[in-house]
Parts: C-alpha cells; structure tokens; sequence
C-alpha cells in the first residue's frame, strides 16, 4: 500500500458539479467510516454524508473531476477525504477556494486542487467535460474556453512526480544539522 | 523590526527557505491518536525503514473511540500500541487517556514558542500557550515524524482583539461563537488568528483554549494568545515540564514572546463582546449563530434550513431537543463541568443527557469535586473520556432527524451522527437545555423551572 502518487500531467475529465459552497470532509466521508487502518478502499463512502451526495455519485459514475463552490473540504483534517475521493477516480476538484488542510492532503497525494473563480468557475459549473493540463497550469471547458490556474510550484511537484515522503526523507540530514546549531532556551 | 507572535515562533523555526514562499519548518512536537496516524506510520514501516526523526517528539494517545468499539477501531488503537511500544514512544491509553488537545496541555507537553502539528483539525486548541499548532493530514504528519518538519508557507496574521464586558451568562465558548459569526465560517483562512484584548488578558487556560478550539471553525491555520502569568502558572508543575531553575530558565522565554508594539497585522479586526449573550447555533457551519433567545435569521441559506428541519423566524427557545451532549476537545475541561454541574445542582434533566469529561485526570478531579454525583443525580450518564459522540463515531450517535444541543465545535450535517441535528453551545445553555428539553439559558431555566432545594 501507500505507492508512490501515479504521475499525473493532463487529465480529460468529466465532471461533477456540486452546486454548493461549504462542502466540510464530514460530508465527504462521515467518521463512522474512520475505521481503518489503510488508505483505500475508501471510495465506497464517497459523499455518503451529504445530503444527496450518494444519488449524484450515482447519476455521474464515470465522473473523475469535481466542480464546486468555495471552502470546499473544509473542517476535519481526515486524509481519507481525498483518499475517497482517488479511489473513486476523481482526479481534480475544481472549486474558488479549500480548506487549508485539505488542500495539502490533496497536493501529497497528487489529487489537483484547482482554484477557480468568476467565469472560469461559472464555465466549469456548466461544462459536463473539462481538460486539465497540469503542467501549463490551464484548464478547457466544454465551451472550448481557456482558464489558467495557479499551483504552488514546490506542491504541484508532487502531483507531477509524486513522492512528498521521499522528498521529506532527503531533508533529514539538514534538519539534524539546523536542530544541532538551534539555540537552546 | 516589531514581531507578532506568529513572527516570533516561526521565525525560531525555519530550517530552509523553499520555492513558493514556502518554508521548511521545524516541528517540536508530534501528536499522534488512533484513527489518523496508523496509515503514516505504516507507510513509514514499509518504505522508510521503520525510521523516525525523533520518537522522544512525538506524544501518542489512543482518544478517538477508547476503549474500542469494534473490530476495526480495535486493530487501529493496537498498530498505535504497537507502534509506540517499537519506538518507545510516550503513549497515553486506556486508563489514563483523554482527547489528545485536552492531555497534551493537561500533561504539560506544549508550552509557548513551540510548534506542534497533529493529524487533527482541533490542534490549533494548543495555540492557547503562545505555541504555533497545526492540525495536518497523515501523510504530512508522517513526513513531521520522518523529517521532524512540515512544508508551509507563512500565514498571514490577524490580530482579533476582543474588548468591552460579557453579558450575564457569557463564557468563552459564545464568545467565540460571536467571533465566527463576525468574521465568517471561511473567514480566518489563510490567516492565524492571534487574539488579544483585555477579555482574553482575563481568560483562564481553559476559557483560552476553548477559543483557540475554534479558530479552524473559521477556517484559520491556528488561533494563538500571548503568553503570560497564566500560562505560566497553569505550566508550573505539570508532567512534563522540568522544575526548579529548568523551569524559570523557559519562563524569561516565555516573557521574551509577546507580541511587540507596533507589529504590523495583515488584518486587525476590533470585537465588542459587551452585554454578549449565550449564543446557539441554528444551522449546519458554526457561523450560523444567533443568541439562545434568538431566532432563525429571514436570510438564512436554504440548504441549512432543510437539513435542520426549521423556518426563517422559528424562535431557538421554541425547538424541542432529543439529546444534550458535554463534551469534547471543546468544553470538557474541569471548569466547563463545574459550570455544567452548577446548572444540574438539585435539577432533572428531560432528555437523554451524556457527560464526557475530557481527559480521565479531569474525569477523577471532578469526581474528587463531586461532580459525577450532581450529574448522575440529575440523571444524566457520566462516562469516560474520549472523543465519543462528538464526530458521531460512537457513545451517543445522535439519529436521523434528532436534535442534540451540544458543547462541541461542528454542527456539520451527519457530523454526529447520520442526519443528526446538532446545536452548538455552551456547557451552561446544554446544561440548561437538558433539563427544559428544548434550547435555554440558564436564566431562562431559572425562570422556567426553580431548583428543588439541595440539600447536603
Ligand atoms: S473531541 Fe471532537 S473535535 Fe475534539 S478531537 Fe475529538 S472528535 Fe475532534
């Protein structure tokens, strides 16, 4: 378990819109479904506490993009919010703003988080296919319309090449030398 | 330069500058509990050798649903044992155990000027020392327990100072209620919120935590306060705090962090918290909160309304309750079940009413006070400690479609339970609610129902 991310450069999706701002993890996958000590299999829980969430899953199943409104995964730290999500195939959320938390959860384990307002937003709310190209930091909506996005640039690393543990693991010697030169209190 | 606290703390901390504007961050503390550390520490096993930066940083409790209450939940406090056992890591469990924002501090382990990060949203409660605490994911709190450290970028800063003088029965909990209806649900992110003010000069450790609790309930990196005599004192003697000259060493410290005068905020926001009522919350964000006598607003959002089963103008007092829960990371210290028990002192509550102390330290310390007897005379359940109810996990689910009046943090729809309703509030409004069977004041109660004479 726990591979490396897969290599994510450009992503032709379809999407879900959720039409809805505030999207907390709790929604994304209530806690009852915490259980476990592995992180997949998760997909199954997808959106099972929101309200309404299971049909729409349903009504869009080879949907792998998710368009929403602001402060989209926002709340609980729970890391199986994008777990779920990755199982379930979703490859990006598109959304004007996310939980701080859940934003870094997605960038580690390579799901794109996109954030996207005004237009580009309301063009992507409407687009039942979107592409992504990760690497030019744009995305097309059906329309055939063009949006950039911006990513940070040391996560969008992780997404394109995966590997967020191993870069840590090479940062272990300098954080030993910067923790010996610490002053004491 | 003049610093912020925020300033101060981090900049003792940044081992590197990255791209991005990020930085290399030194992490003195982990946190680790059972439902969120396992995949880490595995993936850490598997692929790393089994290496950790320091296993004398990191603090491990079994908290969430301890003791177990499955197969599942049992495997997942078992790879915590094991793990820490391997490692000698510190680990709190059945017995002496708590929620991990209520032991840590209890236990002494933050302190201020530390930085802190778990694998839970509520870890910004530490920020009440003068610490920078994080809640982050699990792959980032492996990477904390791998390499000590965590990537981020530096948070703005804004400095709430809260003034003026609370109204009858207001507590730290409303007032922070208050504060997330002032500057939103989504308000505080991006941002630390540092507060200050002579309310929160005033505060106790536990009325500072609960603020700092919840600052993540408006979407804030963390909440901090300055360092002072309080901190100090509340740190004096606790478990893992040295004593003697160690101890008065870390206290010139300690002094040193205050925010300097004239350090520049990215955002400076002035709360008026004079004649503040108990507040409640209606809908289904914390933000969505009016007064315990209020009523539900005529602009409220639609989707809010349905899951909550009411209509703009439904006053709050009117709504009859199925459950009342004291409890969490929130208000399940000492002094918020001394408050609860002062409300239930020679009264019955009408509805299913659980009581779940913090830490099983604060559980024998009210029992020593007495406590359990005014709740479990009031006919309330008195338990252990754990996370329980609260993210709806086990020990008092609420069902579908009922309404619980709660002293946790999150009223997200399902949060505790599946089609649950919950009303955040203060320990003295649940307490009182739970004896009116539908959402109160004290003063309300003490209107409605007179207590029956105590005596002993
Ligand atoms: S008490 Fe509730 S909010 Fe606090 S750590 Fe436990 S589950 Fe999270």
């Amino acid at each position: 378990m726990a591979a490396r991310v897969k290599t994510v450069v450009k992503v032709k999706g379809q999407t879900l819109c959720v039409e809805r701002a505030n999207i907390d993890t709790d929604q994304i996958i209530p806690a009852r479904f915490l259980t476990g000590i592995s992180k997949t299999g998760l997909g199954q829980y997808l959106f099972l506490g929101m309200p309404g969430g299971p049909e729409m899953l349903a009504a869009h199943p080879d949907a792998n993009v998710i368009v929403a409104r602001e402060n989209f995964g926002c709340g609980s730290s729970r890391e199986h919010a994008v777990w779920a999500l990755t199982d379930r195939g979703f490859k990006a959320v598109i959304a004007p703003s996310f939980g701080r938390i859940f934003e870094e959860n997605a960038y580690a384990n390579g799901l794109i988080p996109i954030a996207l307002d005004g237009e580009g937003l309301e063009a992507a709310l409407k687009s039942r296919t979107i592409e992504i190209d990760v690497e030019g930091q744009k995305l097309t909506t059906e329309d055939g319309k063009t949006y950039g996005f911006e990513l940070d640039p040391l996560r969008k690393r992780f997404i394109l090449e995966g590997g967020f543990m191993e870069w840590m693991a090479t940062k272990i010697d300098a954080v030993r030398a910067w923790e010996a030169a610490r002053p004491t209190v | 330069m003049s610093k912020s606290l925020l300033d101060k703390v981090w900049d003792a901390h940044v081992v590197e500058d990255l791209p991005g504007e990020n930085a290399l961050l030194f992490i003195d503390r982990v946190i680790a509990h059972e439902i969120t550390t396992p995949q880490g520490a595995i993936d850490i096993q598997e692929r790393f050798g089994d290496k950790l930066y320091d296993p004398d940083r990191i603090i491990a409790m079994n908290d969430h649903v301890s003791p177990a209450k499955d197969q599942e939940t049992a495997i997942q406090a078992q790879v915590l044992r094991t793990w820490a056992k391997r490692h000698g890591i510190k680990l709190y469990d059945i017995g002496d155990n708590g929620i991990c924002h209520v032991m840590v501090p209890e236990r002494g382990y933050v302190e201020p000027g530390l930085t802190m990060a778990c694998g839970d949203s509520h870890t910004c409660t530490l920020g009440a020392f003068g610490a920078l605490a994080l809640g982050i994911g699990t792959t980032l709190q492996a990477g904390a327990m791998l390499a000590q450290c965590l990537i981020l970028q530096k948070p703005k800063v804004m400095r709430i100072d809260i003034e003026g003088k609370l109204g009858h029965g207001a507590t730290a909990k409303d007032v922070i209620l208050y504060v997330i209806s002032k500057i939103s649900f989504k308000g505080g992110t991006g941002y630390v919120l540092e507060y200050h003010g002579p309310v929160v000069d005033a505060m106790s450790m536990d009325e500072r935590m609960t603020l700092c609790n919840m600052a993540i309930e408006a979407g804030a990196t963390s909440g901090m306060c300055e360092p002072d005599e309080t901190t100090i004192g509340y740190l004096r003697g606790r478990e893992a705090q040295p004593t003697g000259e160690a101890f008065e060493k870390k206290i010139a410290y300690w002094r040193s962090l205050k925010a300097d005068p004239g350090a520049s905020y990215d955002k400076v926001v002035k709360i008026d918290v004079s004649g503040l009522r108990p507040m409640v919350t209606w809908g289904t964000n914390p933000g969505e909160v009016v007064p315990a006598d209020g009523t539900v607003p005529a602009d409220a959002n639609a989707t809010s309304l349905e899951y909550m089963g009411l209509q703009p103008g439904t006053s709050l007092r009117s709504l009859e309750l199925d459950q009342a829960f004291i409890g969490s990371c929130t208000n399940s210290r000492l002094s918020d079940l001394r408050i609860a028990a002062d409300v239930l002192r020679g009264r019955k509550v009408t509805i299913p009413t659980i009581v779940t102390p913090g830490s099983q330290a604060v559980k024998r310390a009210a029992e020593r006070e007495g406590l359990h007897d005014v709740f479990q005379d009031a006919g309330a359940l008195w338990t252990h400690s754990s996370c329980g109810p609260c993210l709806g996990m086990s020990m008092g689910v609420v069902a579908p479609g009922l309404r619980c009046v709660s002293s946790t943090n999150r009223n997200f729809p399902g949060r505790m339970g599946n089609g649950g309703r919950v009303h955040l509030a203060s320990p003295a409004v649940v307490a009182a609610s739970a004896v009116l069977g539908r959402i109160g004041s004290p003063e309300d109660l003490e209107a409605a129902a007179p207590r029956e004479k105590v005596t002993a």
